[in-house]
């Protein structure tokens, strides 16, 4: 395979001819060798489109007379979803911008522009080419968001569910902004979780947008998920009635618990929901067990009796150490981890995984449901 | 020539064990793993099933009851309440105390955490107040757990702890089981001037 066959082929399309021939003459550098052809339309662009082998990248104007940059775009994501697109436009608009993002371009150049500033875009637009593209079953929204956050990126994540399509930007792996439909902020971002499923799209940014969202990624997903399970009618079904007047019947209160009890189990099914998760305990800190989902063969009182031992050795370590509370502990086996979590002053969770399991969801739902068993187990 | 102090070196280690327990995994993982022993010790005993209430007495008084044989010989006060002259650890307390003047540090922690409200003494219906050592968290559980290996006339019977005294004098009671058994403390106090512990024999319909 000779050098030539191995450059990138980038199609630049405008109505302006001197900025044509001047980007046909001035994008390649020593360091950035790719290779050029050109159109003065959008209708031209179209037709090199499809004449061609795979061009990697188009940069386009917006504002070109018949087809416009924007429709141009529509056309590129629909026939060629692995082309990328650079817009460029004379008339910065966070209109345009908005639009444009939906319709698939997380590149923009306002004119007039330093072409140094158009070759690092051109740079990154390939790099994204390069990255791996495709669909992994199982995986989602809430795992990628995770895996963005915790790889401390640079990036946009687009997300479509038919119709409805969503951007989630990343700064350093902080979410710093979303849009959705005509919302934008941590209201979009929740919009985008309540997305049922779809498809994701890992995209470099050049141009990172004003922030709008300030909120840890792990509050808004646990906001998130809250919201869809909410929506889901799988919350909590309304407010606890905290009907207590004085004195409780002895039946009444046997009956509340075991209302409680069931309400606990439902909590614990949260847990073994999760891929990979086969047992959920709730252990008195003495190591009696509350309640648990187990699989068949693990005696989970015995579990229970253990693990205090360990949650109890882990905290005092703690004291010793002068390192406060104990917010979670984890052990790793060959076969997978145990995750351990206090619950309240007198419990703790004793969360049993295989090896592919999700930690990151197992510490939200964690988060997440807390106040809850600490509600139902009345500890 | 005399042989002076002699060391019981079995409770000198189980009690300075209770400490290294406490140190190293808690009061609550501690008083978890002391009363499943205790529990552990009551599966031991056989079962019996004696023919009638006063059949169950007898064997009390002449020390052939599982819960006699273990905790040593109690009395009857009327109303199915029960004094226990002796604490089953005041020799090893004794024998601790002899030597090193005072029990181990961390100890009235432990007894706060077994007084604690949790599911185990809920189940063995112990602590609550009535706890004031750790040796009670041994002691109480196993007896309510032996309890549960004795029948009167076919019928399951429920051990109480009413309320106990520390060898300094000091009586807890344990107020939720005498709501539950409808027994005053006045009763319970009377009880605990002359005995050391204090529990209810409930037979079960």
């Amino acid at each position: 395979m000779s050098g030539k066959e191995q450059l990138k082929k980038v199609l630049i399309v405008d109505d302006e001819e001197d900025i044509l021939w001047s980007l046909q003459n001035n994008l390649c550098n020593e360091s950035l060798q790719v290779d050029i052809s050109a159109a003065s339309s959008g209708e031209e662009a179209l037709e090199i489109l499809s004449n061609s082998e795979k061009i990697d990248l188009v940069i386009t104007d917006i504002k070109m007379p018949g087809i416009s940059g924007l429709d141009l775009l529509i056309e590129i994501k629909n026939r060629y979803p692995y082309t990328s697109v650079i817009v460029m436009t004379a008339f910065p608009s966070n209109e345009y911008k908005k639009e444009a993002i939906l319709k698939g371009s997380l590149h923009f150049l306002e004119k007039p522009f330093d072409i140094n500033d158009l070759r690092e875009m051109v740079t990154l637009a390939i790099k994204e080419d390069n990255m791996f593209r495709g669909t992994v079953a199982g995986v989602g929204l809430t795992d990628v968001i995770q895996i963005k956050a915790l790889s401390g990126v640079n990036s946009a994540l687009r997300v479509k569910d038919g119709d409805r399509q969503g951007i989630i930007y990343f700064e350093n792996g902080q979410v710093v902004h979303a849009i959705c439909d005509d919302l934008e902020g941590e209201e979009a971002f929740y919009q985008i979780m309540e997305f049922t499923g779809g498809l994701l799209d890992s995209i470099n940014v050049t141009n990172m947008p004003e922030h709008t969202i300030a909120a840890p990624v792990e509050a808004l997903l646990i906001e998130g998920m809250r919201r869809s399970d909410e929506k889901s009618g799988s919350g909590d079904g309304g407010e606890n009635s905290g009907n207590e007047d004085s004195i409780v019947e002895v039946e009444e209160d046997n009956a509340k618990k075991e209302d409680d009890m069931a309400d606990l189990k439902e909590v614990l099914t949260e847990f073994t929901n999760i891929p990979g998760v086969n047992t959920a305990c709730l252990v008195g800190r003495d190591g009696f067990l509350l309640d648990s989902i187990a699989i068949s063969g693990i005696d989970t009182e015995m579990i229970g009796a253990i693990a205090s031992s360990g949650f109890g050795a882990s905290e005092s370590m703690g004291t010793q150490l002068g390192k406060g509370a104990l917010s979670m502990s984890m052990i790793e086996y060959n076969d997978g981890p145990v995750m351990l979590s206090p619950i309240g002053t007198d419990a703790f969770l004793v969360v049993v995984a295989e090896k592919d399991a999700n930690l990151g969801m197992i510490r939200l739902k964690i988060k997440k449901h807390t106040s809850e068993i600490v509600d139902s187990a009345a500890i | 020539m005399s042989e002076g102090k002699v060391l019981d070196i079995a409770h000198i280690s189980f009690l300075d064990m209770i400490k290294v327990m406490i140190t190293m995994s808690g009061a609550a993982a501690a008083k978890g793993t002391l009363i499943r022993n205790a529990i552990s010790t009551a599966e031991k005993i056989s079962e019996v099933d004696y023919p009638s209430f006063d059949e169950f007495l007898a064997a009390i008084e002449n020390s052939t009851n599982p819960i006699t044989q273990v905790e040593g010989k109690a009395t009857h006060q009327g109303e199915f309440v029960f004094g226990l002259e002796n604490c089953p650890f005041a020799p090893s307390i004794g024998n601790y105390t002899e030597v090193f003047e005072k029990l181990p540090d961390g100890y009235a922690d432990f007894t706060e955490e077994f007084n604690k409200p949790s599911k185990v003494t809920d189940t063995f219906r112990v602590g609550e107040g009535a706890g004031v050592s750790p040796f009670c968290s041994v002691h109480q559980p196993m007896r309510s757990a032996i309890a549960e290996r004795i029948k009167i006339g076919g019928k399951k019977i429920k051990v109480y702890q009413l309320g106990c005294k520390a060898g300094s004098g000091k009586k807890g009671f344990a107020e939720k089981w005498l709501v539950e058994t409808g027994i005053t403390q006045d009763v319970v106090d009377k009880v605990l001037d002359n005995h050391m512990c204090c529990y209810y024999v409930k037979v079960v319909d």
